[in-house]
């Protein structure tokens, strides 16, 4: 029978490609990648070390020029640190506030199981410019939600000025970026080998002790890869420095945004953005690598 | 010596008091942004206020009616069908290839087919705006599908996978060693098992183009532009309800898929 199936097998390569495991299938979406990502992305590289005019470059424009002065530019500089720390900060806040979600869910049965997801996923189906006018809506002026409560109970007199601060930028990024910190830790921590755990417990360890040196340690990898993608997008994200942040509150990506849009610097532009990218990538790197070093378990299922 | 499991010193009932407190705040943190704004759009006043006044429903009337909204939906809606379509036809193969391929490379392949999901929105919009303007190609709808696509095609091949992975490629060979064609054991074996996936996969690609701002920004036409993008504009010197109505019409549309998501592959799936 054995070599029935082998003897049958060239003549299905070809009638049935999909499964002869050939490259073939994957061979459109390789095309349309390079063509529509990698010569793009060439393209936006490429714009940031040549004179471009009217969108077309200027023949022998080679220069270094823009580059050199926008990692001299000061102002460059302190938008990237105000990026950073705000994406840093917005990123262990999700954290904290995954944990716990991803821990108690798996200690969760049945309907509240769904529950807890239908909480965690549907925020993320929704459109990140919906949730971040939901937060102008809460956060907003005199007639902010916030304001009115405080207002109409009396416990202020004026209006706190909670919009267009490093707080609503922070507030409006953790509550958007949360399940994306929350999806990889439930994958992880929803399927843990208990035993783990009670053997650990069963030793004599507290439960809190337990947690720290037991759970925490086993979920490393999908606290990692939490960090670095809730990092990246942080980092990387205009709408809500834009919207909460106020007319005057620039990050680097938020610069990206207006060089290329309103500015119509597209030199400019694309040095930024080169910067944004490879800041990002660097960053990433090192969550990854500091994290792979913490890992003691790498996988944390059965 | 061995202690009993359910014997909790006072600080491990401390440590457990505030995981399930803070799961709490973080549950509501997560779904009561929506629900506010949901609320805030029956508001009947020409203002935010919450909770709502009174109930109305003429700022969804005032939507329905206004000419250039409605075109954007249908410009939005036209969109996000074409990504779902040009991501299902070359996501759906490359699944195949990055599950069931023998060849070397395989690693490096997979690497590069979800290697979007590395790209900034806004870096994919950006690059395309200006490859677009190098090859003489205007910012236009044709365009933002185009660069959507990219966007969303780790999506499809992601779903599909996982789900690829879980079937027993033996039953396509069993059914092509009974005598059936290529064709027809996709039809009858294949793509029945598949399904599920293709439709959570189809349903999610579909809401993150419909929703998109980030890429959608850059490579959109002026005229004609996408739901997000005349959103987007109206956000920042406008919070009538008016955008609560508009906002509350996507919290629904995002439900329906997440209906349709959970009827398919499970909730659960959508992580991994």
């Amino acid at each position: 029978m054995v070599t029935e199936t082998t003897a049958l097998r060239p003549r299905n390569r070809w009638l049935h490609p999909l499964t002869s495991g050939g490259l073939a299938p994957a061979l459109p979406a390789v095309l349309y990648l390079v063509v529509f990502m990698v010569l793009p992305i060439g393209t936006l590289l490429l714009f940031g070390f040549v004179n471009i005019e009217r969108g077309r470059i200027v023949s022998d424009s080679f220069t270094l020029q823009p580059m050199i002065a926008a990692l001299n530019d000061p102002l460059v500089g302190r938008l990237m640190w105000r990026s950073f720390w705000v994406a840093a900060v917005s990123t262990l806040l999700t954290l904290v506030l995954a944990y716990p979600v991803a821990y108690v869910y798996g200690e969760l049965r049945g309907i509240w199981r769904t529950v807890v997801l239908v909480a965690i996923i549907s925020p993320l189906l929704t459109s990140a410019l919906v949730r971040a006018y939901a937060w102008l809506v809460i956060l907003g002026g005199r007639r902010g939600i916030v304001n009115q409560a405080l207002l109409s109970t009396g416990i202020i007199d004026e209006p706190l000025r909670l919009l267009n601060t490093d707080l609503a930028v922070l507030i409006g990024m953790t509550q958007i970026h949360l399940p994306f910190m929350i999806l990889p830790l439930l994958a992880v921590l929803a399927e843990r080998d208990k035993r783990l755990e009670e053997a650990s417990l069963n030793l004599g360890a507290s439960r809190t002790r337990t947690f720290f040196k037991v759970t925490v340690p086993m979920s490393m990898p999908a606290i990692t890869a939490g960090l670095a993608l809730v990092f990246a997008v942080s980092y990387t994200n205009f709408i809500v420095p834009q919207l909460l942040g106020g007319g005057s509150y620039s990050t680097l990506a938020v610069q990206v945004y207006e060089q290329t849009i309103v500015v119509l610097d597209w030199t400019r532009g694309a040095v930024l953005a080169t910067l944004l990218l490879g800041t990002c990538f660097l960053f990433v790197f090192l969550i990854v690598s500091v994290g792979a070093r913490l890992t003691r378990w790498t996988e944390a299922r059965p | 010596m061995i202690r009993t499991r359910h014997s909790m010193a006072w600080i491990d009932r401390l440590g457990m008091a505030a995981l399930v407190l803070v799961t709490a705040f973080a549950l509501l943190l997560l779904v009561a942004p929506s629900l506010i704004v949901i609320a805030v759009s029956f508001e009947p006043r020409a203002y935010i206020s919450f909770p709502p006044s009174g109930f109305t429903l003429r700022w969804y009337q005032t939507v329905l009616e206004n000419r250039q909204l409605m075109d954007s939906v249908v410009v939005s809606l036209r969109t996000a069908a074409l990504v779902m379509l040009i991501c299902l036809l070359i996501g759906v193969p490359a699944a195949f290839a990055s599950v069931r391929g023998r060849f070397p490379g395989k690693a490096a392949l997979n690497a590069f087919l979800l290697s979007p999901q590395m790209m900034p929105g806004m870096v994919i919009g950006i690059a395309s705006l200006f490859f677009g303007a190098y090859v003489a190609f205007r910012a236009s709808n044709t365009m933002l599908v185009l660069s959507l696509s990219v966007f969303c095609l780790p999506f499809v091949i992601r779903i599909t996978m996982a789900r690829l992975a879980g079937l027993d490629a033996r039953l396509d060979e069993a059914s092509a060693n009974l005598g059936a064609g290529a064709l027809e054991t996709f039809a009858r074996v294949t793509f029945p098992q598949l399904a599920p996936a293709l439709t959570a996969a189809a349903a999610f690609t579909f809401i993150e183009a419909f929703d998109n701002v980030t890429v959608a920004l850059f490579t959109s036409d002026v005229r004609g532009r996408p739901l997000p993008v005349e959103l987007y504009y109206l956000v920042q010197f406008d919070s009538s309800p008016v955008i609560a109505a508009i906002s509350s019409l996507e919290i629904m549309l995002s439900f329906l898929v997440l209906l349709v998501i959970a009827r398919t592959v499970g909730l659960d799936r959508l992580g991994r």
